[in-house]
């Protein structure tokens, strides 16, 4: 997941529209997943995020993405489908446990949108300078500077702090820490305590560029004081008309 | 005209003094160096400077400091932002964007620099530090020393008055140092700059600053210009300052009562001394 949600650059359709468009568009790809109950639908959307993701040439990091949610997904699935009771019996399992036909499309249907739901938002930020984010948030929407760079830079520091952690993670490899133990629980064990220097790390980190921000005169900043402009054009409105009839098409199916 | 006025501060929970008692006066266009052992007090000097303390630090906080007549205490570092600029020593942690470009933007947006003028500040900026060819990079693809001329860049772009930098040259290689430093005196020297620069390497400062600070446990213990300063070389070292080997070379010579003249702080300046001595 190196990488996961850094900008990759391009000049494809998808890097070209509007950030709006692109997070309005994604909002409701992930929308449609939720309209529909339909299985086929949610596989429909997550070849539909793999179609875009190669047309703006990030094929192989969506793959990624779609192999870690998957491992996660299944997880989800085993817990999900224990717990639904309702339905026909397919199999009894020891402890009283059962599991049951409604059961298990329940339990896929809601893997199958949580993959679904997510790819959208994350390729979505793949595609997407943050500055231009924030930028087209002031500038076309009117949200104060001070809550779009608050917005963008928690985002742009997901993967730092996940660099960070890594960083962390290797030093303490090379002390000797079986980090690259395949039991899980005991994996989690190791990780945990990390989570203290990672947090002082990160605070640190974070005081460090509000203080570079201030004084370079954030404060001061206003509303039309942004140097790039976010004109909307007929590809954008074309991707948001899109995104509605997917949604239609989510509710009449 | 930078003035400090019997300056003290102690950080929130401290227990010893960061700064005391300092009085100093920097005027316009002046290229200070101001180097000395590790919590020497050189960096908390510097955040008196661009506001940060006692903004941004708390703690007990006496004395005066004023940035060309403005009362650092008084005035937020919003004002102060627009006269001093800063570079910082955590290169990564004052980076607030993701690509250079958009780096550089982030302070000129700020401040409201006109927009026809902003391409030209971007250009010029880079180009002053070599790194044209980085501006569509990712930030996060950088190595220290590209981040590290980012963030001078960054800086060069908003044309402050007043220039502070801590230790600037901590992650670059000799060659990039003195392009720095080079390109530090030609501000100073074209556009009347004032810069303030902490560094450890000494030889740089010798070589390009006109006034050189050593501090010690709070405290400025020399103030003067670089030959000056460098005159004192058996002090200096016992305060942890390692001068330049032409200096010490200097020192041997005249305690042989071979040479007489101001002390060397150049490889050219030894050069004439030797021929001196050996006439």
């Amino acid at each position: 997941m190196k990488g996961f949600l850094e900008y990759v650059p391009g000049d494809t359709p998808l890097h070209r529209l509007n950030p709006l468009t692109k997070l309005l568009l994604s909002l409701l790809i992930c929308a449609s997943c939720f309209v529909s109950g339909y299985h086929l639908f949610s596989v429909g959307i997550i070849i539909l995020n793999l179609l875009m993701a190669a047309s703006a040439g990030i094929l192989r990091r969506a793959a990624v993405m779609l192999a870690s949610l998957a491992k996660l997904s299944l997880v989800l699935f085993l817990i999900q489908v224990l717990c639904v009771r309702q339905g026909t019996p397919l199999l009894t399992l020891p402890l009283g446990l059962i599991i049951t036909d409604r059961g298990v499309s329940f339990s896929l249907l809601i893997v199958l949108r949580l993959i679904a739901a997510t790819l959208p938002l994350a390729l979505m930020l793949s595609v997407t300078q943050l500055s231009d984010l924030s930028g087209a948030l002031v500038d076309r929407v009117g949200v104060p500077y001070l809550y779009a760079f608050a917005l963008t830079t928690a985002i742009r520091f997901i993967p730092v702090f996940a660099g960070e952690m890594s960083g962390i993670m290797e030093a303490q490899t090379a002390r000797g820490v079986e980090f690259d133990s395949h039991n899980p629980f005991k994996k989690i064990r190791l990780i945990l305590p990390l989570c203290v220097p990672l947090l002082i790390s990160s605070v640190q980190r974070i005081e460090g560029s509000a203080l570079s921000a201030q004084l370079r005169g954030f404060n001061l900043r206003r509303r039309h004081s942004g140097y790039k402009r976010y004109p909307f054009r007929i590809t954008d409105l074309a991707s948001l008309l899109a995104g509605a009839a997917l949604i239609a098409l989510a509710a009449c199916i | 005209m930078i003035r400090f006025e019997q300056v003290g501060f102690q950080y929130k929970g401290a227990p010893t003094f960061a700064l005391r008692d300092i009085s100093l006066t920097i005027k316009p266009g002046e290229f200070v160096g101001i180097i000395g052992s590790s919590g020497a007090g050189k960096t908390s000097l510097t955040r008196c400077i661009n506001g940060v303390i006692p903004h941004h630090f708390p703690g007990n906080f006496y004395g005066a400091v004023t940035v060309d007549g403005m009362d650092t205490v008084v005035c937020g570092l919003d004002a102060l932002s627009r006269k001093v600029g800063s570079v910082f020593q955590d290169i990564d942690g004052q980076m607030v964007a993701s690509l250079v470009e958009d780096e550089l933007l982030f302070g000129l947006e700020n401040f409201a620099v006109p927009r026809e003028e902003i391409p030209q500040r971007i250009s010029a900026a880079l180009e002053a530090l070599g790194i044209a060819g980085l501006r569509q990079r990712a930030i996060a693809s950088l190595s220290g020393g590209q981040k590290q001329k980012v963030a001078i860049a960054a800086i060069l772009a908003l044309r402050p008055d007043i220039l502070v930098l801590d230790e600037p040259t901590g992650e670059l290689d000799p060659a990039s140092s003195r392009a720095i430093f080079s390109l530090l005196r030609t501000l100073n020297e074209t556009y009347g700059m004032t810069i303030v620069v902490v560094e450890q390497k000494i030889m740089l400062l010798c070589e390009y600053v006109q006034r050189l600070l050593v501090m010690d446990a709070g405290s400025i213990r020399f103030d003067g210009p670089v030959r000056q300063v460098v005159a004192h070389s058996g002090e200096l070292e016992a305060l942890g300052v390692h001068c330049p080997r032409v200096v010490t070379l200097c020192g041997l010579l005249q305690a042989c009562g071979l040479y007489q003249g101001p002390p060397a702080i150049t490889v050219e300046q030894a050069q004439a001394m030797v021929k001196e001595a050996l006439a």
